[in-house]
């Protein structure tokens, strides 16, 4: 990195910025595709997919969490609703974790950025993570409750 | 711009022009979904420019202020318990959609990061500190500091596997 010492701070924001323009088709992609699942899977489709079972409740909710986009608050409202309509802890807290740390949406954007085999490996563990810990969670709960 | 960059930009413009593809039939069809569609992905963009003003801040800053020795101490091989506490801490307390740190990972990364603690920071995003009284509301108390402990305690595990598995091969930003 001995040549980058002599390029200026507002010289590294040019290149930081040229990187996210370079970035911007994709970005604008994943936005629209975003968009078009926020708009055509409704809160109906989701509740619709789970069936009482744990293990099969735990893995859909993982599922619904990786496809289902948008900001984190989105994911605690509708998990409480969903609660609230009888779908398990065990599907809602899968659901919130798979929300927030998996995507399939952003999948080629990671892959693109950091690469297929760690966008790969990153995902895969994510989501044995994210069924593991929503186990424990509720597991842990009903011992303690 | 590097080889890898031109290749991420075409594969960016390819997925873009399919995405508009996608619009234009919808629109085509009458599909009454198109519109809200269309104007939740702009909310979106509208939230997004700022978080990605920060990003390149954070990644020009990374560039002028962080070097090779600093970061390889602080986030490479031998950064140990102080590597992990600064990955954990940097996911719970990154805002924004994950794609939009990609840039900064990227960067980090190319300047010796581990995966492993790439890993941890991005599962440890699950766990959002603003909206912490808001998961209690809804799940209450003892759910919320449990999920929360066992979240990070999942991303430092994802973190050490994946520093198990062999070292990546892959081209770098």
């Amino acid at each position: 990195m001995s040549g980058e010492k002599s390029v200026s701070f507002s010289g590294n924001l040019k290149q930081a910025a040229f990187s996210i323009l370079y970035m911007m088709p994709m970005i604008l992609a994943i936005i629209g595709l975003v968009g078009l699942f926020q708009s055509y899977i409704t809160e109906e489709m989701l509740a619709s997919v789970f069936n009482g079972n744990a293990v099969h409740d735990t893995l859909v909710g993982t599922l619904a969490g990786m496809v289902a986009v948008g900001q984190a608050i989105v994911s605690y409202i509708l998990g409480g609703e969903l609660l609230k309509e009888g779908v398990s802890l065990y599907a809602v807290t899968a659901f919130v974790l798979a929300w927030v740390t998996l995507g399939v949406v952003q999948l080629p954007m990671e892959a693109s950025v950091l690469g297929i085999r760690f966008t790969w490996r990153r995902n895969l563990l994510a989501f044995f993570s994210t069924i593991l810990v929503s186990v424990i969670t509720v597991k842990l709960l009903e011992l303690w409750r | 711009m590097s080889g890898k960059q031109r290749r991420s930009r075409w594969m960016g413009v390819r997925l873009l022009a399919l995405v508009l593809l996608l619009y234009a039939g919808l629109a085509l069809a009458g599909s009454p979904g198109v519109l809200p569609a269309l104007h939740k992905a702009l909310e979106i963009l509208k939230t997004l420019l700022p978080i990605l003003a920060v990003v390149v801040i954070i990644s020009g800053g990374i560039n002028y202020f962080l070097k090779p020795k600093a970061l390889a101490k602080h986030l490479g091989e031998e950064s140990g318990l102080r590597g992990w506490m600064i990955a954990l801490g940097a996911g719970v307390l990154s805002h924004g959609p994950m794609y939009a740190w990609y840039p900064v990972i990227a960067e980090l990364r190319r300047h010796g990061m581990r995966d492993g603690l790439v890993a941890a920071f991005f599962y440890a995003r699950a766990i959002k500190v603003p909206l912490l009284p808001m998961m209690v509301a809804y799940f209450g108390l003892d759910f919320t500091v449990l999920l929360t402990l066992l979240t990070l305690l999942a991303a430092w595990g994802q973190g050490v596997i994946m520093d198990i598995l062999p070292a990546r091969q892959e081209e770098l930003p």
